[in-house]
């Protein structure tokens, strides 16, 4: 019974590591980010090229990617992003196709497969990332096995949480971007600067996901798509939680995570997904503004 | 006198007649894939009504479309001569037989616990009312859910995607009756009174055609009447068309499962041109795809979101059979599409009525205030 | 005929000859010199992480053949497409290059989905397509030459090995959600029962699929003995990397793999799969001096020298040297000259010897049983002694003294007896 809520904490904690970017750019900017999955993708194949070019270890590649991906989030803000604001349905548009763009980038080596060039680390084909041998199988910890791989995600993503709660509640800049998020244009009367913050804001959602990106990379596959899934998996978990509500977002990953974990060993995992599938229907059929929300913008 | 309206409707008559004028100069294999476009076309109405007009983003339209893709491959696999001779005297598809438990009785009725749904099947035409029907009724009750709850934006778009990947789960895991992953191949010819409609054919060419030229008239008339003024108006401010007394969710309900049937006879048209029906028809990223050739072609224009849908499909064929490109071909989509959501926000439509008004403008200096076109 | 290395660059410089000769003629007799020939495979999309090398390794095949001098003395013209990982985007290539195109032969398709969606292009147009990968059987097409393994010819030896040569006698099988793995696990079970072994649990996940913390735990509670994995893609990595994470050893648990080849080991690192095994009739590590000038040629082409070759990539590059000897035995390139020419058709291949079956179209292949090494190689540990038939009906009970699969297409009354 116990390894069954493990796992199911385990789904929840990466659930959680995926949507929490995606809580703050969709939740605090209203922002709907598909390139969120390539952000993660980008953050894994930072991971492979520091370890091929760097020669950088799977923990020092953790910051090198929220930095990579933090900066690259900064650009989409600013070239494609920072143009849409208002208009919520098209930058889910708009970011779709950025995402097609970042995973073509990847697999085409940056164009320099049309010049015959092949760049180490990039390319069409899956990416190989190694793991520190201490990170690989099993600690006993009273008296349960525990996978601890799965145990050191579940720590990342108290510590991301935490530093988010942190960063968003308790500090200057958290209390201007929840005041944009309420209501940007009395935030942009108040002299808070709008463009600056929802700059920072979106770089900071695309460095978590860069460091989510990392922790996929040790155990889950890298290549160009591996995003694309992550995506909608994370934008559920937000929705359900309710949207802007970081408390919301932790929850619904949880509840989320524990049915897939539960229903998938007691029956299979095909069904554990359309159970979570369903289940999200339900929630937002009878809470249609998620589990914890606010009245805002 | 040239008003916006008159060039609107020059513009419809044009594109029909260009459609149906095509086949004169193209080819065998042109005339398939246009058709198949044409299919994509019909989709882009479907969206553009329920998320031009409508204000409902249905991420999840593939659901319709492939719902009437398979009931409609369900009657042709029956039909299917090749797929029938595989070891039963009966009209069993193969690969039912293939999936069967050993020992399994090989009839239709009871070869797997599920099985009898294909029963009615056999007839051709149960396939093509299902396949209008299914989707209506999904349609029907899932709108009814969604808007009676009051269920907006965002949430709707959530809701659909949720359904249209769990349906497509369920239909890949129920192997033994859907062929799962690879989906109903080598179907049967589609018959009219004995009429086949071989997908290569002028015949199958003007069936979609036709079908298109109907969707789009049909779609132009009735988002020009008093409902879908309404609806117009459901979409620019709900609480507004609320309080003025109007039961919003009739409204809503009422277009998007017209949306519904329409991308439910563009499934079994894609059919009939292609052959197969797969379970990557409800794909999420097909779904999204739909969206963005209505959003490229003008979302709020049906003309424009068919011709998006068209212009995108024959520019990425174009492009990524050049030798050159056949690799690079997706990313330049990605480009344009960026593209386009930033500097043309009212797609190729929008840019084509901003010419029309420019012209007319000189005629009359008061611009006629017309719904379409005009989202906030 | 055989390719070694000398042979091929003498070849290369008469080919080259070659190619500066006609060019003194005029254009359009130079354009009618060539064979066009279609290449479909995903080079976009989640597919395209396998099917890329496929179309590569079918590229590098024709840039041979090119340099040796074409076929028949004319160059032969890739035309290459993109099926971007979708059947919708299939189907509507295959009939840009068979109906717009006019070509009679296409190399392609991984996946079955993508096969079944061109099929009825190719049938309707009577054209010729060559299907690289191993598949689950159950076809009979006039218009397909198969040229991967098909159940027999990963299973036959497979399971019996294992139950005689590791003690193995509880079995849990796993695979992806589609219709290969679940064939697969069909011919299994029958082999298991021969082989007075069982199965313990049958389970399936979503194809794409990367969380196996379930899956694993419940592998480790099953009391199996061995793991048969008809897992397929990208999900491999994840699985091997659970497995190893959730405390798992291959010396007291190996995985017993259909489908893991060197491009899932090289992603997941070694260190995860060391003494699993794989069945298939090539691998990178077949110690042959054709083999090993082949991995070196292939890498050259990409320019990647860390590059694996598999056996689908295998089967890919040679299947293209059995349509060039095809069309010289029958001297055209049509379709119905090709499916004569092709049938018992051979050719040394990388893995060995192949022939072309003269009933089904399918491939004589050897199937080999492999452990994974610590350096990311696999060491055969045992192999057919000749090509085995291959038999697409065998979970339908199809022997070699009873084909199901003839030229005239299938015989249906003998699938009814089973």
């Amino acid at each position: 019974m116990l390894d069954v809520i493990f796992i199911g904490l385990s789904l929840g904690s990466i659930l959680l590591l995926v949507a929490l970017g995606l809580a703050i750019t969709y939740g605090a900017m209203g922002v709907i980010n598909m390139a969120h999955g390539e952000m993660v993708m980008v953050g894994a194949y930072t991971t492979v090229m520091g370890a091929l070019w760097l020669n950088l270890g799977f923990l020092a590649s953790l910051p090198l990617a929220f930095v990579v991906t933090a900066l690259l989030g900064w650009a989409i803000e600013r070239v494609v992003v920072r143009r849409l604001y208002g208009r919520l349905l098209d930058t889910l548009l708009a970011t779709w196709g950025v995402a097609i763009l970042v995973q073509q980038a990847v697999r085409l080596e940056f164009g320099m497969s049309f010049f015959g060039l092949h760049i180490q680390g990039l390319g069409p084909g899956l990416q190989n990332v190694k793991v520190p041998e201490w990170m690989t199988g099993v600690a006993g910890i009273f008296g349960n096995q525990v996978n601890i791989y799965r145990l050191f995600i579940i720590l990342v993503t108290l510590v991301l949480t935490l530093v988010t709660w942190l960063l968003m509640y308790r500090s200057e800049i958290g209390i201007q971007v929840r005041a944009i998020m309420r209501n940007p244009r009395m935030a942009a009367a108040c002299g808070i600067d709008v463009q600056r913050i929802n700059g920072l804001t979106f770089a900071y959602g695309s460095g978590l996901a860069g460091v989510a990106g990392v922790m996929m990379s040790g155990f889950k596959t890298v290549f160009p798509d591996m995003g694309t899934s992550m995506v909608v998996d994370g934008f559920m978990v937000v929705v359900v939680g309710g949207v802007g509500s970081l408390f919301g977002s932790v929850l619904s990953a949880g509840l989320l995570g524990q049915v897939n974990g539960g229903v998938a060993s007691f029956t299979n995992d095909i069904l554990a997904r359309a159970v979570v599938f369903g289940l999200v229907i339900l929630i937002i059929i009878v809470k249609p503004t998620g589990l914890f929300s606010f009245k805002g913008r | 006198m040239i008003t916006t309206r008159n060039l609107d409707r020059a513009a419809y008559i044009i594109f029909i007649a260009l459609i149906l004028l095509a086949p004169l100069v193209l080819q065998e294999f042109w005339l398939n894939r246009i058709a198949k476009f044409l299919v994509f076309g019909i989709l882009g109405v479907a969206v553009s009504i329920c998320w031009g007009y409508g204000g409902i983003l249905n991420l999840g339209q593939g659901l319709f479309f492939g719902a009437g893709a398979y009931m409609l491959a369900m009657s042709l696999k029956l039909a299917s001569n090749t797929s029938l001779q595989q070891g039963s005297d009966q009209p069993v598809p193969d690969f039912m037989l293939w999936n069967a438990e050993p020992g399994a009785p090989t009839e239709l009725c009871c070869i797997s616990k599920v099985s009898f749904l294909w029963l009615p099947f056999q007839s051709q035409w149960f396939g093509v009312a299902m396949g209008v029907v299914l989707p209506i009724v999904l349609a029907f009750v899932l709108g009814s859910i969604v808007f009676r709850k009051r269920i907006a934006g965002v949430f709707v778009s959530v809701i659909t995607l949720a359904l249209v990947l769990l349906v497509r789960l369920l239909v890949i895991d129920a192997q033994p009756v859907t062929n799962g992953f690879n989906g109903l191949t080598d179907l049967g010819t589609f018959q009219v009174a004995g009429f086949e409609f071989e997908p290569y054919s002028r015949a199958t060419y003007y069936l979609v055609a036709g079908f298109l030229a109907l969707a789009l008239v049909g779609g132009r008339l009735l988002v020009e009447t008093r409902a879908g003024l309404i609806l117009q108006a459901i979409r620019d401010d709900q609480n507004r068309a609320r309080y003025l007394g109007f039961d919003v969710p009739v409204y809503q309900v009422f277009f998007f499962t017209v949306s519904a049937a329409i991308s439910g006879i563009a499934g079994m048209l894609y059919v009939i041109v292609a052959e197969f029906a797969s379970p990557t028809f409800m794909d999420l990223s097909f779904s999204i795809t739909m969206v963005v050739w209505a959003a490229l072609g003008g979302r709020s224009s049906l003309l424009g979101a068919c011709i998006g849908a068209l212009l995108i499909n024959v520019v990425a064929a174009t492009v990524s059979e050049t030798q050159m490109f056949v690799e690079a071909w997706k990313a330049m989509i990605g480009l344009v599409f960026v593209l386009v959501v930033l500097f043309l926000p009212r797609g190729l439509a929008g840019f084509g009525q901003d010419i029309a008004e420019a012209l007319s403008a000189r005629r009359k200096p008061a611009a006629v205030a017309e719904a379409e076109g005009r989202t906030p | 005929m055989s390719l070694d290395r000398r042979s091929l660059l003498k070849a290369g410089a008469m080919g080259a000859a070659a190619i500066t000769a006609p060019s003194f003629f005029t254009r359009s007799a130079a354009a009618a010199e060539t064979i066009k020939v279609g290449v479909l495979f995903s080079l976009t999309g989640g597919l395209s992480i396998i099917e890329k090398s496929l179309a590569d390794a079918t590229m590098m095949a024709i840039a041979e053949i090119n340099a040796a001098g074409g076929v028949m003395g004319r160059k032969v013209e890739a035309v290459l497409e993109d099926g971007a990982s979708d059947p919708k985007t299939y189907n509507e290539k295959a009939s840009k290059l068979i109906v717009g195109d006019k070509l009679a032969t296409v190399f392609g398709s991984y996946t079955s989905a993508s096969r079944k969606a061109v099929l009825p292009v190719f049938e309707k147009h009577n054209a010729m397509y060559f299907y690289p990968t191993y598949y689950e059987g159950f076809e009979c097409s006039r218009n397909v030459v198969y040229t991967g393994a098909v159940p027999n010819q990963q299973l036959s030896n497979f399971i019996p090995w294992i139950v005689k040569n590791l003690g193995k006698k509880k079995f849990f099988i796993v695979g992806s959600n589609y219709i290969y793995p679940r064939e697969m696990a069909k011919v299994c079970k029958i082999l298991m029962k021969q082989n007075g072994a069982e199965f313990v649990a049958d389970e399936y996940l979503e194809l794409g699929h990367s969380e196996w913390g379930s899956m694993v735990n419940k592998i480790k509670n099953s009391g199996c003995d061995a793991v048969l994995s008809n897992v397929v893609g990208d999900s491999v990595v994840a699985f091997y990397r659970e497995f190893k994470n959730q405390g798992l050893t291959h010396d007291k648990l190996p995985i017993c793999a259909t489908v893991t080849s060197e491009i899932e080991i090289a992603a997941m690192g070694a260190e995860y799969a060391v003494g699993s095994y794989t069945s298939f009739p090539y691998f990178m590590a077949i110690d042959s001096e054709r083999n090993k000038s082949f991995v070196e040629r292939y890498r050259a082409f990409v320019k990647d020298p860390k590059a694996v070759t598999h056996h689908a990539l295998e089967s890919s590059y040679f299947q293209v040297f059995l349509w060039k000897q095809a069309v010289e035995k029958a001297g055209a390139a049509t379709a119905d000259a090709i499916r004569d020419g092709v049938r018992g058709q051979e050719f040394d291949a990388p893995n060995g010897h192949v022939t072309v079956d003269k009933e089904n179209l399918h491939t004589y292949l050897t199937p080999r049983i492999a452990q994974w090494q610590a350096d990311g190689q696999a060491k055969i540990v045992d192999a057919y002694p000749q090509p085995v038939e291959p038999l697409p009906y065998v979970a339908y009970g199809e022997t070699s003294s009873n084909l199901f699969c003839t030229p005239k297409g299938l015989d249906a009354s003998k699938l009814k007896k089973s």
